[in-house]
């Protein structure tokens, strides 16, 4: 379970998250959606203790992410901007970040072999493709086989075979009772795989509820998602 | 909790010993120090063969010294030389965290800053020990090369294994330094840039000709206090145990530093 109440976060007195509060539940996948700089990498990485709020709180399981004693045992989590130094190998990427968490190595070839990297496990990362990156940083996540998984823009730069095998795994992991967060902008992969969904617009979220409901009587949910976001037309913003 | 920073430290030298970068710079330094030694093995054999029947050496022109004690000396000072260049290595450990996201990585493997900067520090400083032994191991084998006719055993004599003590904690401590100011300031390139700073004010003996106090607080100028030994030729600002405890007291307290503004600051 996560919950965030009255989180604040401002850069240089610019609200980014202004006063947000919502659950995600176990046992469902819930998508976080909204336009770029709407909220959705702050209010993560706050949740995930990389940000100091300047409001409010964010708790996994009833505890911030950074009093979890193994916090990857309890939390998987792929972030833009918590990444690998290009000049090291996948394997000790992996094998550092298993190793301060305690977790056991073989879990470090295991998820190299699920997430399809156990050939390209001792090249360097900076000759990865996008997509291999992204497929890295989903192999971080899963190491320590987490309760929670916050996901930001998984499926980014992956092929449709990735994109497919990230929906059935995060199906998969919430049919199982654990927690996902989904955060993204793709209305229709969304749409394909979330539950619920959480829709955040200039730093305040705007809708929170079952994706049937939010899309309900708008024809699908990117036709609901600019309702919601103030933007009808789907034209605005860049 | 032991074993939690136990992991914490071990995953950090995992990082630090898959790094490429490190292995380039420590090498080039080692490569070094190797080749300066390699140029004055023949002076140093010359100046332990002409030891005097009373013990006297001299090691340079016009100054006559007791070898015993100017053999283990220099065996430190050969190394402590290199240490102008091991803070180096720190600064690329140190700096690694900053680049492509790794800090957030870090955090979020190990969110608890204090135990982040904590397995950091102590995992850099076995880097850095290990480092400056293989340099004090090439002074130690070149040393017994030069004066293995004259006493074979000096190398293993207390006074060589003081001396060699010294080098090696000022190596780690000035390191420490470096490594500590990178992650403050968070650039591998501002860890160097003060490291050069500091070096100059002591190469440069301008603090030392006008206030040998403020020099005394200098690590570099620390560092000299703690393994030379002063004579008619050498003036030292202040004395080895005021020395160690300016070598202490710069890494603490810019590692204290360093995990406060961690604490404080975003993961950016």
């Amino acid at each position: 379970m996560i919950e965030i109440t009255r989180l604040t976060k401002r850069y240089g007195g610019k609200p980014a998250v202004d006063d947000v509060s919502f659950t995600v539940r176990p046992g469902r996948v819930t998508g976080f959606l909204g336009p770029n700089g709407a909220g959705k990498s702050t209010t993560l990485r706050v949740l995930l203790g990389l940000d100091r709020p300047d409001g409010g709180t964010a708790l996994i399981g009833g505890r911030r992410y950074r009093d979890l004693r193994h916090p990857l045992r309890t939390v998987g989590a792929l972030l833009d901007g918590a990444g690998p130094v290009p000049e090291r190998r996948a394997v000790d990427h992996l094998t550092w970040i298993a190793q301060s968490n305690r977790i056991p190595r073989r879990r470090v070839h295991e998820v190299l072999e699920l997430v399809g990297l156990t050939g390209a496990a001792r090249q360097r990362v900076k000759g990865y493709s996008l997509g291999m990156r992204q497929r890295l940083g989903i192999a971080a996540a899963l190491l320590g086989d987490p309760e929670v998984l916050v996901l930001d823009e998984p499926v980014n730069g992956l092929d449709p075979e990735g994109v497919r095998r990230v929906r059935d795994l995060l199906r998969e992991y919430a049919a199982s009772g654990r927690t996902v967060l989904l955060s993204s902008h793709l209305m229709a992969e969304t749409a394909e795989t979330a539950d619920d969904a959480i829709v955040i617009a200039r730093g305040r979220i705007v809708a929170h509820g079952p994706l049937a409901g939010l899309s309900a009587g708008h024809g699908s949910l990117e036709s609901a998602f600019f309702a919601l976001t103030g933007d009808r037309e789907g034209r605005g913003g860049w | 909790m032991v074993r939690d920073a136990a992991a914490a430290v071990r995953a950090e030298l995992t990082k630090i010993v898959t790094l490429r970068a490190v292995w380039l710079v420590t090498g080039a330094v080692v490569g070094l120090h190797l080749l300066l030694w390699t140029q004055n093995i023949d002076a140093e054999t010359e100046a332990v063969d002409g030891i005097t029947a009373d013990g006297m050496i001299e090691r340079f022109p016009g100054t006559v010294r007791p070898a015993r004690e100017a053999l283990a000396e220099y065996l430190a000072a050969s190394s402590f030389q290199m240490c102008l260049f091991l803070p180096f290595t720190a600064a690329v450990i140190g700096g690694q965290e900053f680049r492509a996201g790794q800090l957030g990585a870090s955090l979020l493997a190990v969110p608890r800053r204090g135990l982040l900067v904590g397995a950091k520090t102590l995992a850099t400083g076995g880097f850095l020990l290990s480092a400056a032994a293989v340099i004090a191991a090439i002074s130690t084998a070149f040393m017994y090369g030069a004066t293995r006719g004259w006493d074979p055993g000096l190398v293993v004599s207390a006074q060589a294994w003081a001396a060699q003590a010294k080098f090696l904690a000022y190596a780690v401590l000035s390191g420490l330094v470096t490594f500590a100011v990178t992650l403050i300031a968070r650039s591998t390139l501002a860890g160097v840039l003060v490291t050069v700073v500091l070096t100059a004010l002591t190469m440069s003996q301008v603090l030392a000709a006008f206030a040998p106090a403020l020099d005394a607080l200098v690590p570099l100028s620390a560092g000299r206090n703690l393994i030379l030994l002063p004579g008619e030729d050498l003036r030292l600002s202040a004395g080895p145990a005021h020395a160690m405890a300016v070598l202490v007291a710069w890494p603490l307290l810019a590692t204290v530093t360093a995990a406060v503004l961690l604490t404080r600051r975003d993961a950016r």
